[in-house]
């Protein structure tokens, strides 16, 4: 790889100051960069060259002095030096590729492994769809600023400077009262392209509200079709196109006004511009071929420079992306192999204990209070409470994906938090409520957590005990049927007996459940719990428990209530304990008894 | 899977036939005055640079080449005003094009959305949203740009290179075919760069969206990541997309910066042999010094439109693409709509009957009802209750005719109603889904959807009814809040019962309840049935439900399984028959009071 696109650091660039940020983001591209625009001033000035050449062609031939035998020179010359005008223009687009191309694979890089590291908090707090805009359209602003912005203010500045100073020496009168009108221009161009950007947009949030309207009409198109609203959709749907059409008509309007009117202050110039150097190649102070060669150029000084202000304004909007850019990259990393301590076994023991654990998330009211627990090697701890108890809070503090607050979870007797991340993550398996899916094939899914080539055999063996193994024979592509919108649909059950089997697979030595099969049907609730029970065996199992079953096998039941445990014990002591337990496990008699006379009414 | 296929792009050739061309025709037919507006402003813009270019030469020639003062401010009085009129043709052909084209976009799309108003549900069951999204966006966009700017540049394009021609012809007719000869060379050299480029941005786009895809999964699936320790691996994969886009990436831009270059060298090749042969007959007097000035302008003149041909191309092809599938689109008819015969329902105050029935929602699918029939009195209470996927949201849907029976047929107080107006049919009917779906705007906005004209005290009343009055004067802006975008800013529960006083406001003669309070909780739910009670007496209701004690209350529940009524009577009576019901309602039974009392299920398969 001929760039350290994984080693580049992004953090180290930045800067309050983004134009210096940026500079700082160009590391390794920053010579090829100058070379990009150094390369622009060459073909500027090689264009200039072939204006000289053309004057004094036309000056020899006016004194005719045997010119017969330098035409092909100069004929050759000519195109010698739009040959190198080409080249040069060549190189120049090249390396501006290569730096906007490398820096963009930069932040690309860093900022997808960035956001895979920073903390469960943060991506709590943080919006899919905004981070999806930093990483896209922010990363191509930032790309457009080098490729295009940067690079085309260079040219118009460089074409500027070197046909100036070329004009400069050919006549400085001249070339001085040719670029008079050249400050207003720029000022135009500016206040013209800060006005149309911000027409420009008005009618993009217009399209944008369109684009609403007509997604909202077509998801609930069972809404309009039962209250038959389609004439009133239809008026509302007019009334945003028509806004779409007013301000489109408004912003082609101030271009169709700006255009002309920089033409005329321009042509003006140019017509000054012909008037004076006619005038003096007539009374002789040029020549002819002077004027010839001024003519020529004059072009490139002034027309460009219309562009001035585009570029400004574009420029700035490329710094606003990077800024929201660097708001993302300044959030702070989870780190995940830094720990003091690293057990010499590949596996841990699984014995875990919590004394008086709490924890809040930043800000916010305390979650977990005091909690304290002692689990054995293999043991299986059910969780219970009702929603916003903590349990999966509680849970979520194992893999580290929070860290407590205060007290101490130990596991193996050390404290959780000398452990590094993703050593403790590789000894946990989560197996959610509703599994997360890629959209890879349903085989990349389930070997998801292993990092070395997985057989079939072993393959087969997870989804069999994970009772998937017929469900994915069935599909046409069998595993290597991919998952999600662009393939396969799987139902809520199918999703978590994949999940089952990848984090058999996983053979992790602890294992936290939310077994909940609320939204499965009978048959599948079997298949499911027949699949967990495989997976619990051997393993530490923590347990988010929505059956009773869970309860009864259990080794350690807690019972949670507003952050704290209320009980705890096992289910034969419970039962016989007064309490929320016990009122709950009694409900089953109460509900028989209900149901009884509910049915007893009937006569 | 071979379903979505249809949707791909590429289905869709972007061959410029005749008949497409004549319909998008048709479609600017109105606007034949903006388009000669258009067509004749560019017209004399490129006639006026071509001749601002002769007017130099005339400068150097007879101007500065004569040592003739008076002519040269005669020349640039003429170039002056020209600048002026010149002016005025810009201003036109932009405000011409650019309105007309928004204009253009307006039509297409409102015709668009008019029509997909009028489609079948059965059509939105298979085409994704996101599909029709890009119909009337962006490809209206590109069938909008191709007959404005598309058009224009074409037009532009091609009068420059023949005013371009006609000077230079004028002033040496030999060096001006000399620079003829070189078209063919240019416009074949810019053909085959630009197929290439073309292929370049084509795969640049593809990976682009394979890497917004990953951006996509790295942060909705971060958790897992987390889980599985995959962060390294991760970060490999995506290595080597990025790598990828970075060659792609590279490739088209310098490509694309390669292209100029050629064709300025091929251009100055032009220009060197102008110099040769131009040169060696100002010896004999042949083209003048302000000649060859002009033929250096009217070569670049003549460059512009031909390098930038295969890009008009290749956008043109896009575009009727765009206009084939905007086409495909106004040309599905609707399944279901009014014949010339139909009548207005006055009411659906009568009894409701399926007959024999038999209904599949697509060809290839599996018949979900058969042979069907059941007979609703008016007033009549109806709970249907069994497992998903046995018919009961279908029987829903053909109710309200979002579907028609494939065969048998369904009369409203003993009349076809496919004899009835569509319109006449839905407007009776309030319907309240398990996923309400909500608009943009204020909660009253979404209640008065049901009913336009509705006094605030109706609305308010609506509420009341459907127990949604209780949260929304909580809210510190009670009716008047947003609701955001489809109801984002309400739970689910909230939005269930927007929709229920929204149903509830339209005071219609069936009311249909598919899981209408699925995530109310309990309290809100009974009291939603006390107000509902009497709304629900003087009507033919139909409730879709799994809480008890929503069923309980029905006239009549009927079993629904496999496409069929495998049992049908009151609470009691099934109960009795201990079949189907009895076990339903036992472990439902359990479930709820599990539910209601915050304890893990107790009854388990």
């Amino acid at each position: 790889m001929p760039d350290n696109a994984f080693e580049f650091d992004i953090r180290t660039t930045i800067s309050d100051n983004k134009i210096k940020s940026l500079w700082q983001l160009m590391r390794g591209y920053k010579r090829v960069y100058l070379f990009a625009a150094l390369s622009l001033g060459f073909a500027a000035a090689f264009r200039s060259g072939t204006y000289l050449i053309l004057g004094r062609f036309v000056d020899e031939l006016v004194a005719d002095n045997e010119i017969g035998k330098f035409i092909p020179l100069i004929a050759l010359s000519f195109f010698g030096l739009a040959a190198l005008q080409g080249v040069f223009t060549y190189i120049s687009g090249r390396l501006a590729a290569k730096t906007s191309e490398g820096i963009t694979r930069r932040l690309r890089n860093f900022l997808f492994d960035h956001i895979q590291r920073l903390s469960f908090s943060y991506h709590d707090k943080t919006k899919t769809g905004e981070l999806i805009q930093r990483t896209t359209s922010d990363v191509d602003a930032v790309r457009l600023f080098f490729a295009d912005r940067a690079i085309g203010l260079g040219r118009v500045l460089l074409l500027f400077v070197v046909n100036l100073s070329v004009l400069l020496t050919l006549n400085a009168r001249l070339a001085l009262l040719s670029v008079l009108v050249v400050p207003f221009t720029v000022a135009l161009s500016l206040i013209f392209f800060r006005k149309v950007s911000a027409a420009y947009e008005d009618y993009q949030d217009q399209e944008a509200i369109l684009s609403n309207t007509l997604q909202e009409n077509l998801t609930g198109v069972r809404v309009v079709k039962a209250f038959a609203r389609q004439e009133y959709e239809i008026a509302k749907f007019d009334q945003e196109n028509s806004g779409k059409f007013q301000k489109g008509r408004k912003f082609f309007t101030m271009h169709a006004l700006f255009w002309p009117f920089s033409d005329i202050l321009t042509g003006a110039q140019m017509l000054f511009g012909y008037f004076l150097g006619a005038s003096m190649a007539i009374s002789g102070e040029i020549t002819i071929g002077t004027y010839l060669a001024y003519a020529s150029m004059i072009n490139w000084i002034i027309w460009p420079i219309r562009n001035l202000g585009r570029l400004i304004v574009q420029m700035s909007t490329g710094l606003v992306s990077y800024g929201r850019i660097q708001e993302v990259i300044k959030e702070q990393r989870e780190p995940l192999s830094s720990g003091s301590y690293l057990p010499q076994s590949d596996q841990v023991e699984g014995s875990i204990e919590f004394k008086s654990v709490s924890f809040a998330y930043d800000q916010h009211p305390v979650v977990l209070k005091d909690i304290s627990f002692v689990c054995r090697p293999g043991n299986m701890i059910a969780l219970l409470g009702g929603p916003g108890s903590g349990k999966s809070t509680l849970v979520n503090l194992l893999p580290r994906f929070y860290d407590y607050t205060s007290g101490m979870i130990s596991l193996d007797n050390v404290d959780l938090k000398k452990y590094p991340r993703d050593y403790l993550r590789s000894q946990i398996g989560v197996v959610e409520q509703e599994p997360f899916l890629f959209s890879r094939s349903i085989r990349e899914n389930i070997t998801y957590g292993v990092d070395y080539e997985v057989n079939d055999d072993d393959l087969f063996a997870a989804s069999k005990a994970a009772a998937i193994h017929d469900v994915i024979l069935n599909f046409s592509k069998g595993y290597e049927t991919i998952v999600g919108e662009k393939g396969v649909t799987l139902s809520g059950g199918q999703k978590q007996r994949v999940a089952i089997a990848r984090t058999l697979l996983k053979n992790p030595k602890i294992l936290i459940l939310d077994d909940a099969t609320s939204s499965v049907d009978v048959e599948t609730e079997a298949l499911i719990h027949k699949a967990l029970d495989k997976l619990m065996e051997g393993r530490t199992t923590f347990i988010i428990a929505h059956r009773i079953q869970s309860l009864m096998q259990a080794d350690l039941i807690l019972v949670l209530d507003d952050g704290r445990i209320i009980q705890q014990g096992v289910h034969s002591e419970l039962i016989n304990q007064p309490g929320k337990y016990q009122e709950i496990f009694n409900l089953q008699t109460h509900i028989d008894s209900a149901l009884e006379k509910e049915l007893s009414l009937l006569v | 899977m071979s379903e979505q296929h249809r949707f791909e792009e590429e289905e869709f050739s972007g061959v410029f036939t005749g008949k497409i061309a004549l319909r998008i025709l048709t479609r600017i037919k109105p606007y034949t005055l903006w388009v000669v507006g258009f067509v004749i402003s560019i017209a004399l813009v490129s006639f006026l640079d071509s001749y601002f270019t002769y007017l130099s030469k005339r400068i150097i020639d007879e101007g500065i080449g004569a040592g003739n003062i008076s002519a040269l401010r005669k020349i640039l009085i003429q170039y002056g005003s020209m600048i002026g009129i010149q002016a005025a043709n810009v201003f036109a052909f932009i405000y011409f094009a650019g309105v007309l084209g928004e204009r253009v976009q307006y039509d297409l799309r409102k015709m668009m959305f008019d029509h997909l108003q009028r489609l079948s549900l059965s059509y939105y069951n298979k085409t994704p949203v996101g599909w029709l999204m890009s119909r009337v966006t962006s490809d209206s966009e590109r069938v909008a740009q191709l007959v404005t700017w598309g058009f224009l540049d074409i037009v532009w394009g091609t009068l420059n290179i023949i005013t371009a021609t006609y000077f230079m012809i004028t002033i040496n007719w030999k060096l001006g075919l000399i620079v003829l000869a070189i078209i063919p060379v240019l416009i074949v050299v810019a053909a085959q760069f630009k197929k290439k480029i073309i292929v370049e941005f084509r795969q640049v786009r593809k990976i682009n969206s394979k890497i917004t895809g990953s951006y996509n999964e790295n942060i909705t699936g971060v958790r897992v990541t987390k889980a599985f320790s995959r962060e390294s691996q991760n970060m490999a994969e995506f290595g080597e997309l990025t790598e990828e886009m970075y060659q792609a990436g590279f490739r088209a831009a310098w490509l694309s910066a390669l292209f100029l270059p050629v064709v300025m060298i091929i251009s100055a090749f032009a220009l060197g042999s102008v110099i040769w042969f131009g040169g060696l007959q100002a010896q004999i007097g042949g083209i003048t010094i302000g000649g060859i000035q002009a033929f250096i302008t009217y070569i670049t003149f003549m460059i512009w439109p031909i390098q930038d041909l295969a890009r008009v191309y290749a956008e043109m092809q896009r575009s009727i693409a765009s206009a084939e599938r905007i086409f495909s689109l106004l040309d599905t008819p609707p399944e279901i709509f009014d014949a010339s015969t139909s009548l207005d329902a006055l009411s659906l105050r009568g009894d409701i009957e399926f007959d024999q029935v038999c209904f599949y929602y697509d060809d290839d699918d599996e018949i979900v009802l058969n042979d069907f029939s059941f007979r609703v009195a008016h007033g009549e209470t109806i709970a249907l209750v069994g497992p998903t996927g046995g018919g009961k949201s279908t029987i829903v849907n053909l109710l309200c005719r979002f579907f028609e029976p494939r065969e048998g047929r369904i009369f409203i107080n003993d009349q076809d109603y496919t004899t009835l107006t569509l319109d006449s049919i839905q407007s009776k009917i309030g319907i309240v889904l398990q996923t309400p779906h909500l608009f943009s705007g204020t909660i009253e906005e979404n209640i008065r959807y049901g009913e336009l004209d509705a006094s605030k005290e109706e609305i308010i009343k609506a509420a009341q009814l459907s127990g949604a009055d209780d949260f929304i004067s909580t809210l510190d802006k009670t009716y008047q809040e947003e609701v955001g975008e489809g109801g984002n800013l309400l739970s689910v529960g909230q939005k269930q019962l927007i929709s229920l006083a929204r149903a509830v406001l339209r005071k219609p003669d069936i009311f249909i309840m598919d899981e209408a309070t699925s995530s109310v909780d309990t309290i809100t739910e009974s009291l939603i049935q006390q107000g509902m009670e009497n709304l629900m007496a003087e009507r033919t209701s139909f409730i879709i439900a799994h809480r008890l004690s929503t069923i309980r209350k029905a006239d009549r529940i009927l079993y629904i399984k496999d496409g069929a009524i495998v049992e049908s009577g009151s609470h009691q009576e099934l109960l009795k028959q201990k079949g189907y019901y009895y076990r339903l309602y036992t472990q439902q039974f359990r479930q709820d009071m599990a539910l209601e009392l915050g304890a893990p299920s107790l009854y388990s398969s």
